[in-house]
């Protein structure tokens, strides 16, 4: 699927100055509820075993 | 000319640099055909970046974005109010994104803490059959698409995997749901039993296959299996040759077949040269769909949307089944070898009950203590 080219550059630019990772993230701040500030190393989503 | 039907190589795609890095090649040639998104993983972040918001509006707008659950604990015996919580949730989501479907995982998450713990599975009974549905309901009733469940990775005994695929179906009739076929879970389930292929699928509700996984995993020694290896589904390296020809066996038999993605953790992306792995194994898994929608002649022929509505209802559970979970999943996390694992379960409640923890095999077990361990924290 061909992407708009404002997505695709916005992207670029995200993952340029973001060095996050879904589970270890040091440009989205973090809920400070729920004693759960940090992420999981990764996810059982898919690492289930 | 009639349109040919709908059938997308996919990419799960989650906020993670190392995917995403991965990933934007094949972003940028316009060969990602849908994305799934783990809509429940970023449950620690206050704010979801706006680049990634727009490029999930820019895949939902196009009706190619599906939403694939982690921590919502189908199967636990108790209702929290971090499931409701999740449920209202995905109802927001639901009406900030146009969800094409959404999915989960069959079993209970083991761990006090709802998002620490593994998914394991539970005895295919009344209870669960009961508990099951009634929580399909409610996600249905949250996200008002369909809604599917991914068959397990993981088994205890070669009876229970003989009867996933079946009890997936009750599970998943009253919602008219369908199964998110995983090859890996499956590839890990034919090696770790000995189970044939043809013998094991002919078990599975193809005709309600609407999305298929690929992904890649790991090896691991047994002690109690010393002369075998036990495959386990870490989705943290390359796709295996099986699976990719348990994909071509497996499209031709799934007429609704809609989605087909490939799975793998960012944290096993960071190397340059796994990104270019990642890429040649999406460009295979693309070749292959691309064949099988050619031949396709015929349209989907369910459209797995409930044939009913259900009025309000309390949440279902079971107070029994709740207190055999939390012992299991404390057995599994903290006992301190595998022999104190046997005993602690042969005193436990779930002795000579519907788990026949008596016919567990060993290395299943072992794994299983791996598997809460690896999760616990």
């Amino acid at each position: 699927m061909k992407l708009p080219k404002a997505v695709l550059g916005a992207v670029l630019v995200g993952l340029t100055i973001q060095t996050t990772t879904s589970c270890v993230k040091e440009d989205v701040k973090p809920k400070e509820e729920k004693g759960s500030t940090k992420a999981p190393a990764n996810c059982p989503a898919c690492g289930m075993g | 000319m009639e349109a040919a039907p709908p059938l997308y190589a996919s990419v799960a795609c989650n906020l993670d640099a190392d995917l995403l890095a991965a990933a934007y090649p094949l972003l940028e040639e316009g060969r990602v055909e849908a994305l799934e998104w783990s809509f429940d993983a970023l449950y620690w972040a206050e704010q979801v970046p706006e680049w990634f918001t727009n490029l999930l509006h820019t895949y939902a707008g196009a009706g190619r974005l599906v939403g694939h659950g982690v921590f919502f604990s189908l199967l636990s015996g108790k209702w929290s109010p971090e499931q409701q919580q999740w449920l209202a949730h995905l109802g927001q989501l639901a009406e900030q994104f146009r969800f094409d479907h959404i999915t989960e995982h069959f079993g209970f998450f083991t761990g006090q803490n709802f998002h620490h713990g593994a998914p394991l599975p539970i005895p295919y009974t009344a209870t669960a059959l009961r508990i099951g549905q009634d929580r399909l309901r409610r996600i249905y009733d949250a996200c008002c698409c369909p809604v599917g469940l991914e068959n397990l990775a993981f088994a205890y005994t070669l009876d229970e995997v003989k009867r996933h695929g079946n009890f997936l179906e009750e599970l998943l009739l009253p919602v008219n749901g369908f199964v998110i076929l995983d090859l890996h879970n499956l590839y890990c389930q034919l090696h770790n039993f000995g189970v044939p292929y043809d013998e094991l699928i002919a078990l599975y509700p193809l005709e309600r296959v609407r999305e298929i996984h690929i992904s890649g995993g790991s090896w691991h020694d047994s002690e109690q299996a010393p002369s075998q290896r036990i495959r386990r589904d870490t989705h943290d390296d390359a796709v295996p040759e099986e699976v990719f020809q348990l994909l071509e066996l497996t499209m031709p038999r799934c007429p609704n077949l809609k989605f087909v993605v490939l799975e793998q953790l960012g944290h096993a992306l960071h190397a340059e040269a796994s990104r270019t792995q990642f890429r040649e194994d999406f460009g295979r898994m693309e070749s292959l769909v691309a064949r099988h929608r050619a031949a396709l002649r015929t349209l989907p022929t369910n459209d797995f949307r409930p044939q009913q509505t259900w009025p309000p209802s309390t949440a279902a559970e079971d107070e029994h089944l709740h207190r055999q979970q939390r012992q299991l999943s404390d057995i599994l996390e903290n006992a301190p070898s595998y022999a104190e694992a046997q005993r602690l379960l042969q005193a436990s409640g779930l002795a000579h009950s519907d788990w026949r923890i008596e016919q567990w095999e060993p290395h299943m077990l072992e794994t299983a203590l791996h598997i809460a361990r690896k999760w616990k924290t």
